[in-house]
C-alpha cells in the first residue's frame, strides 16, 4: 500500500466513526463483559441474597483455589502450550503435605516446604518433557497428571486422608483463616490476590512477560530474534507447578484433608477463566485480569444457580454455555476483521 | 461490446463497474472489465491495488457494493465461493489451501463430491482414475495416492490447479503463482497455462514478477488505488511503460541503468567484517567459504533450492554448524545458538517475514524493540521495558525507513508486504547489527517497495555496514551489490565482481553446474 493509502485509511477512520460502530463489532470486543454484567444483574433481580456482602466474601474465598490454578495455567496458555497435569499436581502435593503433618509429625512449614520442591520438580519435569524434549504439552501432561493422581490414589489406598486432629490451626488458616479487619476477606482471597499481582506484573510489565507473549505469537520468529525460546517455555511450566501448591495448600487446610479427588472438574473451571479472559480482551490474548476476572464469573454464576435452588448438574450446563457463547462472540470477530 | 449481445459471442466474464468499500478504503473502484474464451491475461499492479479484492469478489468470497458480473452474457450472482466454483471459476491462491494428510486425489476431487460405492462408501479406485485424468491433462508425474504434504511447492500447485480443472473451470485465476519455484519448474507451469488456453479456458495470471508477464500473457490489465489503469496487448507494452502504469510514474530504471547511475563498482572498503570458513551443514550446506567487507553489498544467488537460505542460516547459527568457523570482525562465534550471533553483531532477516521474521500480532513498536528489549529499561538493572524509550526508538524507525503505519502501535498484522519487511529491517537495526542478511527481502514486495529496500540496503552499506543480499531475481542482484557469489547443490560455484556482474553471467553460472 502507497503512503497515500495508508494516510487515507487513517483519516477516514476518525471520519467514519459510524461506519466502525456495528453491533457484532461491539458484541464480539464486548460481549463477554456484557454477558458477565447482565447475569449479576439478573441473579440480583432474582434473589436479594446474591448481593449479600457476606455471600460475596464466601464466594471470594471458595474460587480462590481456582485463581491460583488458572493463574498458572495462563502463563503456559500465552506461549501456546496447554497443562492438563496441573490439578495432578495439586492432588500429589496436598497428599504430600497432610501426609507429612499427619503421619510423621513434621512441622507444617517444612511440610509446605517440600510440598513446594515436589510442585517444582513436577512442573519442571513438564517443561523438560515439552520443551526440551520436544513432546506435545497436551498428551505429555495429561500422561503427567494421570500418573500423578494414580501415584495419589494408590499411597492412601484411594480413600481420603483425614487430619482434622493432627493439623496445626495456623496451617488450617491457610484454608479460611480469620477476616481481616478492613474488608473482612478471608486468607486465601489475599493470598490469590497477592499471586494475581504477581503474576500480572511478570506477564505484562517485564522483559520475560514481552517474550512469553512473543513466542505465544510466533516461536521461531521469536527464536532468531534472540530469544531463549525454551527455557521459557519450560519456565512456564514450573510455575503452574508453583501456583498448584498454594491451591493444594489452600483446599487441604480448608477441608482438613486431603480428597481422592481427580480434579477433573476443577482443571475444566481453570481452563474455563483463563479462556473467557482471553475472549474478553481486546486481542484475544490469555491475560491475567482477564483470567480473574473468567474466575469471578464462573463463580457468580455458580452462586446464582445455587441460590435459585439449581443442581451441579443444571450449573455444569449453564457454564458450558456461557463458554461457547463467549467462543462465539470471539469467532464473530475474527471472520469480521 | 454490450451487455445485450446474444450469448454466443459475448464474452467469458463480464465485470461491469464493479466498486467494494472497506472501512476507510475504496478497494475497488469503479472497475469494468472483460474476458474472452482461451486468452491468458495478466493482472499486474502494487500491492494494495486492488486485485486480490476483485479476485476475492469474483470468487465469491466477498460481495461487491456496486456493478455486476456476467457469464457469458448472463448475470452472475455469487453469494458464496461455491457459486463460482459451479459457475466454472476455479482459483489457485499464492498460500496452498491444499490439505497436506490427505492424498493427491483427496485434493483434486474436493468439493465435488467423492464417488460412492452403495451411497456410502467411497469408491476409491474410481477416486484415482478422475483424479489421474486430470493431473494427466498437465502432464505431471504425481501418484494420485502420494500424500500432498509429500509433494514440493510446485506440485502442490499443480494439484491445485488439477483441482480447477477436475472442477470443469472455464476461467482459472492463479495467483503468485511462481513464487517459490525453479525455473524450470516455471517453464512447466507456464507450458500447462499455454495448453489449458489452447483447450478454451481463460486464465488470468496475477504476478509482480513483469519478465513473466510479458513471456506468458496475451493481454495486461493494471490496477492502481483501486482503479483499472491500463487494459492494453502484452506486445505493445515494455518494461518501463508497465513498469510507469503500475507506479503512476514517468519513468523506470532498469537494472544495468541502476547499476550504472549509483556508481557500484569494484569493492569497497578493507578489512572483513564477516569471514566464512568452510562451513558445511547437514540442511545440504558443503564447504562453504566467503567474507565480506564493511561497506560492501554481497549478492548470493542461484537457483531455488541451491542453498543460499541453508547457508545463511548456518552461518547465523538458526540451523546446526557441522564444520567450519564464522568470524565477526576477527572474533569467532559459536554455532550454538543465534542470540550468540546476535550478540556479535550478526543480524539474519529470514526469507519468510511472516512465519519467521515478525510476530504478527505484535504492534509496529515492539516488534522494531523485541530484539533489543534490554536497552529499553526503566532503570538499567530492571528487566521491566519503560514504554516511553521504546516508542522513542520505534518512532525514529519508522520515520528513518519509511514505514507506512498510522501509528507505532498498529498491529504488523495489518501493514503492506514491503513494510512488513520494513518492520524486520528496524528490528535488526535497532539491535544494532552490523552485517546484516537479507534473505530474499523482496518477495511479495511492490515495485516501488522494492527500491526502497534496495535504498536501504544501499544506506547501510553507506555507512560502513556488510550487507549480505540473497535474491531469485537475478536482476535485483546486478542493480545493488558490488560482487555476487553464485551457488549450486550447496556449494558456492562462482564469483562475479564489478563490471562483470551482469544477469547472463549468473544465469550462465547457475546452469553450467547442473
Amino acid at each position: 500500500m502507497s503512503d497515500k493509502a495508508s494516510a487515507q485509511v487513517t483519516s477516514s477512520k476518525s471520519n467514519d466513526w459510524r461506519q466502525d460502530l456495528d453491533l457484532l463489532k461491539v458484541i464480539s470486543r464486548f460481549g463477554v463483559l456484557i454477558t458477565l454484567l447482565a447475569s449479576i444483574l439478573i441473579f440480583a433481580v432474582l434473589n436479594d441474597r446474591f448481593i449479600e456482602i457476606d455471600g460475596i466474601r464466601t464466594s471470594l474465598n471458595l474460587a480462590s483455589p481456582l485463581l491460583m490454578l488458572a493463574l498458572g495455567l495462563t502463563v503456559v496458555l500465552a506461549m501456546g502450550d496447554f497443562d492438563l497435569s496441573v490439578t495432578g499436581i495439586q492432588s500429589a502435593a496436598g497428599a504430600i503435605v497432610v501426609i507429612l503433618i499427619v503421619n510423621h509429625d513434621w512441622s507444617w512449614l517444612l511440610a509446605i516446604v517440600v510440598g513446594m520442591l515436589f510442585c517444582l520438580a513436577a512442573g519442571s519435569l513438564n517443561g523438560l518433557l515439552v520443551s526440551y524434549a520436544g513432546m506435545p504439552s497436551f498428551i505429555t501432561t495429561l500422561a503427567t497428571g494421570l500418573i500423578l493422581i494414580g501415584t495419589r490414589y494408590e499411597a492412601a489406598d484411594g480413600r481420603n486422608i483425614t487430619g482434622s486432629q493432627d493439623l496445626p490451626d495456623i496451617y488450617r488458616d491457610f484454608g479460611v483463616g480469620r477476616p481481616d479487619p478492613w474488608l473482612e476477606l478471608h486468607t486465601p482471597v489475599w493470598i490469590a490476590a497477592g499471586l494475581a499481582i504477581l503474576m500480572w506484573l511478570l506477564m505484562s510489565k517485564t522483559e520475560a512477560g514481552r517474550y512469553m507473549y512473543a513466542i505465544g505469537g510466533n516461536p521461531e520468529a521469536a527464536r532468531l530474534s534472540g530469544i531463549n525460546v525454551k527455557a521459557l517455555r519450560a519456565l512456564g511450566f514450573t510455575a503452574v507447578g508453583f501456583m498448584a501448591l498454594f491451591a493444594a495448600v489452600t483446599t487441604t487446610a480448608r477441608t482438613a484433608s486431603s480428597v481422592a479427588d481427580s480434579g477433573f472438574s476443577t482443571l475444566l473451571g481453570a481452563y474455563a477463566a483463563a479462556f473467557l479472559g482471553a475472549a474478553a480482551s481486546k486481542r484475544t490474548l490469555f491475560n491475567v485480569p482477564g483470567t480473574v476476572l473468567g474466575v469471578i464469573f464462573l463463580q457468580a454464576v455458580d452462586r446464582g444457580l445455587i441460590l435459585e435452588g439449581y443442581s451441579t448438574g443444571v450449573r455444569d450446563i449453564a457454564k458450558g454455555c456461557i463458554l461457547l457463547l463467549a467462543m462465539a462472540f470471539t469467532r464473530i470477530g475474527a471472520s469480521r476483521r | 461490446m454490450t451487455a445485450t449481445a446474444p450469448a454466443e459471442s459475448a464474452p467469458l466474464l463480464e465485470v461491469s463497474e464493479v466498486t467494494k468499500r472497506y472501512p476507510g478504503v475504496l478497494a475497488v473502484d469503479g472497475v469494468t472489465l472483460s474476458l474472452e474464451a482461451g486468452e491468458i491475461v495478466g493482472l499486474v499492479g502494487k500491492n494494495g491495488a486492488g486485485k486480490s479484492t476483485l479476485i476475492k469478489i469474483i470468487a465469491g468470497a466477498e460481495r461487491a457494493d456496486e456493478g455486476h458480473l456476467s457469464l457469458s452474457g448472463e448475470p452472475l450472482d455469487l453469494h458464496r465461493p461455491h457459486d463460482a466454483t459451479v459457475a466454472g471459476l476455479a482459483f489457485v491462491h499464492q498460500d496452498l489451501q491444499d490439505v497436506g494428510d490427505l492424498s493427491v486425489a483427496e485434493n483434486v476431487m474436493m468439493g465435488l463430491g467423492y464417488p460412492r460405492r452403495l451411497g456410502l462408501f467411497v469408491d476409491w479406485a474410481e477416486l484415482h482414475r478422475r483424479a489421474a485424468q486430470s493431473i494427466a491433462r498437465l502432464e505431471a508425474d504425481i501418484d494420485p495416492r502420494q500424500p500432498v504434504g509429500e509433494l514440493s511447492v510446485a506440485q502442490q500447485r499443480l494439484v491445485m490447479i488439477a483441482r480447477g480443472l477436475a472442477q470443469k473451470a472455464r476461467l482459472l485465476v492463479l495467483d503468485e503463482p511462481s513464487a517459490s519455484l525453479t525455473d524450470e519448474e516455471i517453464d512447466h507451469l507456464f507450458a500447462v497455462v499455454r495448453r489449458l488456453r489452447d483447450g478454451g479456458i481463460t486464465v488470468v495470471y496475477v504476478s509482480h514478477r513483469l519478465e513473466e508477464i510479458f513471456e506468458l500473457t496475451e493481454r495486461v490489465i493494471v490496477m492502481r488505488n483501486g482503479q483499472l489503469v491500463a487494459d492494453e496487448p502484452t506486445s505493445s507494452l515494455d518494461r518501463s511503460s508497465l513498469i510507469s502504469h503500475i507506479t503512476g510514474h514517468e519513468h523506470a530504471q532498469t537494472a544495468v541503468e541502476r547499476r550504472a547511475s549509483r556508481g557500484v563498482g569494484g569493492r569497497p572498503g578493507t578489512g572483513a567484517a564477516l569471514e566464512v570458513e568452510g562451513v558445511s551443514a547437514d540442511t545440504g550446506v558443503h564447504n562453504c567459504s566467503f567474507d565480506v567487507r564493511q561497506g560492501e553489498i554481497l549478492g548470493l544467488g542461484g537457483l531455488m533450492g541451491s542453498g543460499r537460505t541453508e547457508l545463511v542460516r548456518a552461518v547465523f547459527g538458526a540451523d546446526y554448524r557441522r564444520e567450519g568457523t564464522v568470524r565477526l570482525h576477527g572474533v569467532a562465534i559459536s554455532h550454538k545458538d543465534p542470540s550468540q550471533s546476535m550478540s556479535a553483531g550478526l543480524a539474519l532477516l529470514p526469507e519468510d517475514r511472516k512465519t519467521q521474521g515478525n510476530i504478527m500480532d505484535f504492534s509496529v513498536r515492539n516488534n522494531i524493540t523485541l530484539a533489543s528489549l534490554d536497552r529499553h529499561r526503566v532503570r538499567p538493572r530492571v528487566p521491566v521495558p519503560s514504554a516511553r524509550s521504546e516508542k522513542r526508538a520505534a518512532d525514529r524507525r519508522i520515520d528513518r525507513l519509511g514505514i507506512a503505519t498510522p501509528s507505532d502501535r498498529q498491529l504488523v498484522r495489518l501493514l503492506s508486504g514491503g513494510n512488513q519487511q520494513k518492520v524486520v529491517i528496524a528490528k535488526w537495526l535497532e539491535q544494532g547489527a552490523d552485517v546484516l542478511i537479507f534473505d530474499e527481502p523482496t518477495i511479495g514486495v511492490d515495485v516501488d517497495g522494492k527500491e526502497e529496500i534496495y535504498d536501504i540496503m544501499e544506506e547501510l552499506a553507506g555507512e560502513g555496514k556488510a550487507v549480505v543480499f540473497i535474491s531469485s531475481e537475478f536482476s535485483e542482484l546486478v542493480g545493488v551489490c558490488h560482487r555476487v557469489l553464485v551457488l549450486s547443490e550447496g556449494r558456492i560455484v562462482g564469483e562475479l565482481e564489478g563490471d562483470a556482474v551482469a544477469e547472463p553471467a549468473i544465469v550462465e553460472i547457475c546452469y553450467s553446474q547442473l
